[in-house]
């Protein structure tokens, strides 16, 4: 369970604001998608979930441990995938996974079975033994995914994980996801693909200017907005200038000065 | 394959082409050229302007204080009776040698190995006005630093006193030798980059050139030793002044720097001869650059576009026990270590400065100490001595080396100077985190153990930079046959200086990591990297100077006995050491677990 208690990001003294007292609860077995436009601030929040970026202010907890006070305990339990998969290029693809496997200390007997299996599920049996700087993009991106699938954690934190995969892999990463969720575990990631979101997930948030616009399913969203329209159609007016939910916001920018808004899910 | 048109150069594009590369590039590579601007991201407000303008007037600092050095060098060698044609000829002599030896892979960084090229092949921009844009960002940032050379000739005018018209004419002539040797270097390389395999794989170009230039370094320091002795340097001059007099060497110096062979009149000749010789080189200047605009609107887009398609070496499939013995668990240490060595190893701009520079440096000593004796023994041999006598007489007094003797306080002496001169490789410690860069912020969304990640980060320098030189120094106490335990006691005291000079710069540089590079040679190169080189002096002034205090109050001021001052400036180091261990693996380890972006 990731447990988001009215956490805030401010840069530069508190002049830019990239999370604003965000309270969110991910439940046990649920998959979550988080929505956003460029710039919402989903990132940011996935990067101090993973204990990357600390918060400003609130508290941030997985499965009841603390990831600021407790940060290597948190981090054991999880597992965090960037957007960005340009990462250890010089290693080669066993170095890079065997290094994955030893900082969250996989047992031998888990480590090589797991790595021949995931090679084999995402097709990178024949790439193993090249550096990651050689791979295309999707394939870095595998690597990524492989890595952090390799130690299994409980919570599994993907931003943007679909960007640049194939189709296989693509429908792969799903079918993980849904696994990890069916066995009580729990599944946080963010994406711009809204068809993906509509399809895979339990819940979505939508998150726009570093506030929680709405939590609920796609059913309830739909419900919300009266209307039978695509996933697109509810996301691009939810987050649109004349956004049900732009008062509400402002309001909140406002009081911000005094600490005491909350954008908690409406 | 069909042939590329050849493409022509448009003035109007040439400018916004320039603009362009000059504010916004990003080299794949970048040649460590500028005023202490290493290209990464500025930090914003106060504080960052303030760091960017300290860095800016500490380079403008140590340029001048070069300068300067050469101004010296220049008056020294004219009151040697060097003409102001013959130091004319050493600048320029220098100038084409470095430029042959670390121009070309100047050139083919800002020319073809740029990340943004990809980018320009999709405009409608000729070839030729990108490369002319590229050149002339190249020539301006080039001319920079060739014009460190040239106060050599000055001071050489200022001690004759010269007229002002010849100081300016040397100049001109100076700033046309270094635009020429430039325009023919790319003449060159643009040809090679179009048809050469070898250049087409950066990796394996950067490691050879930056070996290279390592290499080179390491001859230049060297050299050094002897050409500052007697008349070494004034023995230069007149070699410089033959080599563009006449023969092959005159012909060589002429195609690769066409106004060198106008320089006598320039600098010696009267007001007519002078302007026909300016003239002259302008000429030959303006030649090159038609001869450059041809060859580069024939091969200069052709070789952009064999680099694009250049790939990496293909490895083996590696599956089932293979698989399995190569993802074996280790131990966080092993696990960063390894990590870090392979990363080091395979980046070839880390590799020359951290691997190879290391491993070359104990080579300088014993190249300085091999013609030392060299010339110890002829030296003895012309005297009418036998060789051998001269290492016992050297044995001899070696042998006086004990606890109570104030020679071995002064050998410990030489020992912290040694250290403090091992400062200069201190910044591979330093570099430590930094050479992982946003690396860095992938390592800490994992469960990672920084104390071992910093360990590891000791480790590898440790062994590249003091292993090396350890075994030279036991070599050398051996074979002068220092008595063991004074023997130990200086090795151990050698490790003490070491230990303290890398833990400190590490836990400097893992307090202050510069993580925001676009490629790695903007960590290692570059105003910011030379400062560094030179802070790390000063953190080695800083750990030696109680044990130097500790030494000399035995020796110098006799408050202490000589054998409590060793043994003092021995502890001395030790709690140094277990403190900055402590700090690097307990307060330092707690901020980079702590480190945002």
């Amino acid at each position: 369970m990731i447990k988001i208690d009215h956490v805030s990001k401010s840069y530069d003294g508190g002049a830019t604001c990239a999370v604003r007292d965000l309270t969110l609860e991910i439940r046990s077995g649920e998959i979550f998608g988080l929505l956003g436009p460029n710039g919402a601030g989903k990132s940011t929040l996935l990067n101090m979930l993973a204990g990357v970026l600390a918060p400003t202010s609130g508290t941030i907890e997985l499965d009841g441990v603390n990831v600021m006070t407790d940060p290597l305990a948190a981090k054991r339990n999880l597992c965090f995938v960037s957007d960005s998969p340009d990462h250890l290029l010089r290693l080669k693809g066993h170095e890079f996974l065997r290094f994955i496997a030893d900082v969250y200390e996989v047992p031998d007997a888990v480590r090589g079975p797991r790595i021949e299996e995931l090679a084999h599920e995402y097709g990178m049996e024949g790439e193993l033994d090249n550096q990651i700087q050689s791979y295309s993009h999707g394939m870095r991106q595998k690597m990524m995914i492989m890595g952090a699938l390799l130690p299994d954690p409980d919570v599994w934190i993907l931003d943007e994980p679909m960007t640049g995969l194939d189709p296989k892999a693509s429908w792969l990463l799903k079918q993980s996801m849904r696994r990890h969720a069916d066995a009580g575990k729990t599944v946080l990631f963010s994406t711009h693909v809204l068809d993906v979101a509509e399809k895979v997930v339990d819940r979505v948030g939508v998150i726009a200017h570093g506030e929680l616009l709405f939590v609920g399913t796609v059913d309830e969203m739909r419900e919300h907005f009266r209307s039978n329209g695509s996933l697109e159609e509810m996301f691009l007016e939810l987050t649109s200038e004349n956004s049900p939910f732009a008062h509400a916001a402002e309001l909140a920018g406002e009081k911000d000065g005094d600490a005491s808004a909350s954008t908690e899910a409406r | 394959m069909a042939r590329t048109v050849a493409q022509g150069f448009s003035w109007k594009q040439f400018r916004v082409m320039l603009r362009v590369v000059t504010k916004g590039e990003q080299h794949l590579d970048s040649t460590g050229m500028g005023m202490g601007d290493d290209g990464t991201e500025k930090r914003h407000g106060f504080w960052g302007s303030l760091g960017a303008g300290a860095r800016k007037v500490a380079m403008g600092f140590l340029f001048l204080l070069l300068a300067a050095m050469f101004f010296m060098m220049g008056c020294m060698l004219g009151e040697a009776g060097v003409t102001p044609y013959q130091a004319f000829s050493l600048c320029v002599v220098s100038l084409v040698g470095l430029t042959a030896l670390t121009g070309l892979y100047q050139a083919v960084n800002i020319l073809y190995f740029v990340r943004d090229l990809g980018y320009y092949l999709t405009l409608p921009i000729s070839a030729t006005t990108i490369m002319w844009a590229k050149l002339a960002h190249f020539l301006g940032m080039s001319l920079f630093g060739d014009l460190i050379i040239l106060p050599v000739g000055l001071g050489c005018l200022f001690s004759v006193g010269a007229a002002p018209g010849t100081w300016a004419a040397m100049t001109l002539a100076f700033v046309l030798a270094a635009v020429a040797v430039n325009l023919a270097l790319v003449i060159v390389c643009v040809p090679i980059m179009r048809f050469s395999r070898f250049a087409h794989d950066k990796d394996l170009f950067s490691r050879v050139f930056g070996g290279l230039i390592i290499v080179l370094a390491l001859a230049i320091g060297v050299g050094s030793q002897f050409a500052f002795q007697g008349d070494g340097l004034v023995s230069l001059a007149s070699g410089a002044g033959g080599l563009l007099s006449g023969g092959v060497p005159a012909v060589v110096m002429g195609l690769l720097c066409p106004p060198s062979l106008l320089a006598r009149p320039v600098v010696e000749g009267d007001a007519l001869a002078v302007l026909g010789g300016l003239l002259g080189m302008l000429a030959s200047v303006a030649v090159y650059a038609a001869v450059l605009s041809a060859v580069a609107r024939r091969w200069y887009f052709e070789g952009v576009q064999a680099l694009q398609g250049a790939g990496g070496k293909r490895g083996r499939r590696v599956q089932g026990a293979e698989l399995t013995q190569a993802t074996r668990t280790r131990g966080a240490f092993a696990a960063n270590l390894s990590r870090d060595w392979k990363m080091m190893a395979r980046v070839p701009v880390f590799f020359n400065q951290f691997v190879l520079s290391s491993l070359l440096m104990p080579l300088y000593f014993i190249v300085i100490a091999v013609v030392s004796g060299a010339v110890g023994v002829s030296q003895a041999t012309d005297a009418g001595m036998d060789p051998s006598a001269l290492l016992e007489m050297a044995r001899s007094l070696t042998a006086l080396l004990t606890f109570d003797s104030p020679a071995l306080a002064w050998c410990a002496m030489g020992v912290l100077f040694f250290g403090l001169f091992l400062g200069f490789s201190a910044y591979s410690f330093t570099m430590g985190v930094s050479r992982d860069g946003e690396d860095f912020f992938f390592l800490r969304g994992l469960p990672m153990n920084w104390s071992a990640y910093l360990a590891a980060k000791f480790v590898s320098p440790f062994a590249l930079s003091t292993v090396p030189m350890l075994v030279l120094i036991v070599v050398a106490l051996v074979v002068l046959g220092v008595p063991a335990a004074a023997g130990a006691y200086l090795v151990a005291f050698y490790l003490g200086a070491t230990a303290t000079l890398g833990l400190l710069s590490l836990g400097l540089g893992a307090r202050f990591p510069r993580l925001t590079w676009d490629n790695e040679a903007q960590l290692v190169k570059g105003g910011g990297a030379t400062l560094m080189v030179f802070a790390g002096l000063l953190v080695g002034v800083v750990v030696m100077v109680l044990p130097a205090l500790a030494l000399l109050a035995g020796v110098l001021w006799n408050v202490l006995a000589v054998p409590v001052a060793l043994g003092l400036a021995l502890a001395i180091f030790v709690a140094e050491c277990a403190l900055l261990a402590w700090w690097v693996l307990g307060p330092c380890a707690r901020s980079l677990s702590r480190r945002e972006r």
